[in-house]
């Protein structure tokens, strides 16, 4: 195995055109990430994504997408630094890919680079995760926020 | 495992962790070195070098009276990649997007139906 890498597969009972909106729209983007997150899902744009309450205050985050295949594939990289553009060298890739299984989706998620960028990023990963960790911060939101969804909210509009 | 508790104890403290990671940025370094840029004396960091080394997340050359350390690049990816955080996290995020994506699709399939 590829120890610099991380790999998860999820099966949901969503169609893939549904779960590629969650993984990539900011708007649901930032309901089970960070607490704000703005760009663009086009490849080679540049946005931000911001964590409120990470270590001392908030955290910005540069982000720059990848590859954007709907409903199969979803990519882009982070946590480079802010002067430069983002590489193989300086940043972690994160990839969905989703397959069509039965009425619903199996979800495969990567993030690689910890073998080039070492030890800080992991580090600056475990920072946001921190926060993002546990079900009790996320449930109560939910809840409310799957009650305000309908069909037509999309990206953008 | 014991060499993951060996690991894991030595990533464990926050001093060796700013040790690696100025290991990293320096292309290597020697106690000396890097008692410059730390809080600890040179004895100290000597100690901090031994628990990363029986690790195997340093390799020593000597270097004159000294040894000069490097980070071992596979063990360190390794202990990056045991940091249950960053997949623990990885898999409540995707929880998440389960939850959302579902629900979104439980909206869209029957707008009326409520869960509860």
């Amino acid at each position: 195995m590829e120890y610099g890498s991380i790999e998860r597969e999820i099966f949901i009972d969503a169609a893939p055109e549904l779960v590629f909106d969650v993984v990539s729209d900011p708007a649901h983007v930032k309901r089970w990430w960070p607490d704000d997150a703005e760009y663009d899902v086009v490849p080679g744009a540049t946005g931000r994504i911001v964590f409120g309450d990470c270590a001392h205050g908030g955290v910005t985050e540069q982000l720059t997408i990848v590859d954007v295949r709907p409903p199969r594939s979803f990519s882009y990289r982070w946590t480079y630094p802010a002067a430069e553009p983002a590489a193989e060298d300086n940043s972690l890739l994160v990839t969905f890919d989703l397959a069509p299984q039965g009425a619903g989706t199996l979800l495969r998620m990567t993030e690689s680079g910890f073998r080039e960028r070492g030890w800080s990023a992991a580090v600056m990963e475990q920072c946001y995760n921190e926060h993002v960790t546990g079900w009790d911060f996320f449930l109560p939101r939910l809840e409310s926020y799957a009650s305000t969804l309908r069909p037509e909210v999309k990206a953008g509009s | 495992m014991t060499v993951d508790d060996d690991l894991w104890s030595a990533i464990g403290d926050p001093t060796r962790r700013r040790m690696l990671d100025l290991l990293l940025a320096d292309g290597g370094g020697t106690a000396t070195t890097l008692c410059r840029h730390l809080p600890v004396t040179r004895q100290g960091v000597a100690k901090h070098l031994i628990v990363l080394e029986r690790a195997g997340l340093v390799r020593a050359t000597p270097a004159g009276r000294e040894k000069r350390y490097r980070v071992d690049d596979a063990q360190l990816a390794r202990a990056v990649a045991q940091l249950s955080s960053v997949g623990a996290v990885w898999d409540a995020r995707l929880q998440r997007i389960k939850r959302i994506a579902e629900a979104v699709q439980r909206e869209q399939t029957d707008p009326s139906g409520e869960p509860g």
